[in-house]
């Protein structure tokens, strides 16, 4: 049960992080980046051959790059940078000089060609078996299968979304938040306004970036393997769906839609007794996140914790407040 | 073959006053823009003259909103020169003429929707330091005066243009004149030294249009050059000193309005009726 509830925990607070990277790259900066898993997957595997030892190591069964066994922290600082440093050549290619419906298609093609180049070069990360026996945040000093270590291993997974949370919240209740609410709007005017919007998108897309590494990073270190069959381009079409089923551009919502969606649904659906061929209840799984996407499209476009309005007050101009938007 | 204009407009019409010369705010040589061999603009030359409304006019497909796009950097000109204050902006982005202080609104309602009036204005506002990544990871501690300060102007601005009530509603959801409205107060936040409106009046409830109007005229006063795209030829003739006449891509004819209305080929190229 310890390990099923931690296991929950994580699960939550890990899509918690790219929920949140979603949001302020697509809910809040409406840039639609269906490679986000590719910057998961980069964290994850930069978390993995920075704490691994050497490849020749356990009978050489897998072969890798680097394997530096990288005490804890650096695994998770070096995935949350190398997401971050992935933005860049990404952004510079895609988000410069193609519209935002262009710009998911090349985004979707990137995943997909990213997924396929790590799976047909296995000395780079060990092709499609994908990494094993990844160690786990300070394994040489605690006992990792301990029930204690779990719990220390979801908190210390809360509290790092909670610490994002934050970032974010500061991130879109500031001017910088606003002018990217405003590119997302109408870029044009936005550019005329004076707003780079090349340098709004990257920053963002830096940002997203970073996020989705660290989460990768946590994912990681507590399942201990990655393969390529973890970051199919599909998981990028679950977050999304749970941002738009929470809200985008809403914190909140972005929160709300991780446990509801990646978490709640599946979890939910797990326990549907096995009918009809094998394969029919993931397939179905699968119509029901495209259901939920266009239902919510639908009847429901801001999610369930739509996007705040701002409201300053009139006397003196303080924080503003915020007020739930009116559906 | 373009028509003179009476020295390039630098007097009003028979019985206005002279008004002085001076060095142009902005001029654009040669100026033109192509789209796959189709000439949108070809070979436009124009000052604008600081402290004046100019009006540019001419029938549907002249090629108008297309300069301004390219006066503004919105479109790169294919060829030509453009300066504003005395600095070659051709090659540069459109934020980057903003920030000089050369702004424009545009020919479709481009407010951002779903910010509320307010936020429309700051927005638009330059020298917050909360309007970077670093600066917003800092926290209002280290953007709240800024913000506080820029609140203040905009209200300001809010009040003069009678937008007050108004100000906490989704940009969305105002009427097309309070729209043109919000285009035009969320442009001065940027104190802009030159104003290229297009087709401000355009879709606007004739009681509005006579509204933009008298704030264009308050804003000339107030010192501000205004360059303005627009069909309603007689706010045209009521507000612009001098009146541009663009056709197929071309400037066929500047100068006053009484004068241009003298002007055989510009009469039937435009203002036949």
């Amino acid at each position: 049960m310890t390990y099923y509830l931690t296991t929950v925990l994580v699960y939550a607070g890990v899509d918690a992080l790219a929920c949140l990277a979603i949001s302020l790259q697509f809910g809040v900066s409406g840039i639609v980046n269906f490679s986000f898993i590719i910057f998961q997957a980069a964290g994850a595997y930069t978390a993995g051959v920075l704490s691994m030892p050497p490849d020749t190591a356990n009978g050489g069964f897998q072969t890798y790059i680097l394997g530096l066994n990288l005490p804890f922290p650096l695994p998770w600082i070096g995935a949350t940078v190398v997401g971050a440093l992935l933005a860049p050549p990404i952004g510079l290619v895609v988000l410069r000089r193609l519209r935002s419906d262009y710009q998911a298609i090349a985004m979707l093609v990137l995943s997909v060609i990213a997924t396929l180049v790590v799976t047909n070069t296995p000395p780079f990360l060990d092709g499609a078996a994908g990494l094993a026996l990844v160690p786990q945040p300070l394994a040489n000093l605690l006992d990792p299968s301990s029930a204690g270590y779990e719990w220390a291993y979801a908190a210390a997974t809360v509290v790092l979304a909670a610490i994002v949370f934050v970032i974010a919240q500061r991130i879109i209740n500031s001017p910088y938040g606003r002018s990217l609410r405003a590119m997302r709007e109408n870029e044009l005017a936005a550019n005329a306004l004076g707003k780079n919007s090349v340098a709004l998108k990257m920053s963002v897309f830096v940002v997203g970036g970073a996020i989705a590494g660290l989460s990768g990073a946590i994912l990681v270190g507590f399942i201990t393997t990655w393969a390529p069959s973890t970051w199919l381009y599909p998981e990028t079409l679950i977050l999304f769906a749970a941002v738009i089923v929470g809200g985008r551009g809403n914190n909140y919502g972005a929160v709300l839609g991780a446990l509801l969606v990646p978490v709640g649904f599946e979890e939910a659906t797990r326990y549907i007794p096995p009918f009809g061929p094998p394969g029919l209840i993931p397939a179905f799984e699968w119509v029901c996140i495209g259901g939920l996407i266009l239902g919510f499209l639908w009847f429901r476009p801001r999610g369930v914790i739509p996007e705040r309005r701002r409201v300053f007050r009139v006397a003196a101009a303080k924080q503003p407040e915020e007020e739930r938007g009116a559906g | 073959m373009p028509v003179e204009a009476d020295a390039v407009a630098n007097r009003r019409d028979a019985g206005g006053e002279a008004a002085p010369t001076s060095v142009a705010l902005l001029q654009a040589r040669g100026v033109s823009r192509h789209f796959e061999g189709m000439h949108a603009v070809e070979d436009v030359s124009i000052d604008v003259q600081p402290g004046r409304i100019t009006g540019l006019i001419g029938p549907n497909g002249a090629g108008k909103s297309t300069f301004l796009a390219v006066l503004a950097g919105t479109l790169p000109a294919s060829s030509g020169t453009i300066i504003f204050d005395g600095t070659d902006v051709t090659r540069m982005p459109a934020f980057q003429r903003a920030r000089r202080g050369l702004v424009r609104t545009f020919q479709l309602p481009s407010e951002f929707a779903q910010l509320t009036v307010l936020e429309n204005l700051m927005t638009a506002a330059p020298d917050n330091r909360g309007d970077s990544l670093i600066g917003a990871l800092l926290g209002r501690r280290y953007w709240g005066v800024d913000e506080d300060r820029l609140v203040m102007q905009a209200r300001v601005l809010l009040d003069r243009f009678r937008m007050s009530a108004k100000e906490s509603d989704y940009a969305g959801s105002l009427s097309g004149g309070q729209k043109r409205l919000v285009e035009i107060m969320r442009s001065l936040m940027l104190r802009p030294r030159l104003l290229l409106l297009d087709e401000p009046m355009s879709g606007v409830h004739p009681s509005i249009v006579g509204e933009i109007a008298s704030y264009c005229e308050a804003l000339r006063d107030d010192g501000l050059t205004i360059l303005i795209v627009e069909h309603e030829l007689h706010m045209i003739e009521r507000l612009c000193d001098p009146v541009i006449v663009m056709a197929q891509g071309h400037v066929i004819g500047q100068g006053t309005m009484t004068f241009l209305r003298q002007q055989r080929e510009i009469v039937d190229a435009y203002l036949v009726g």
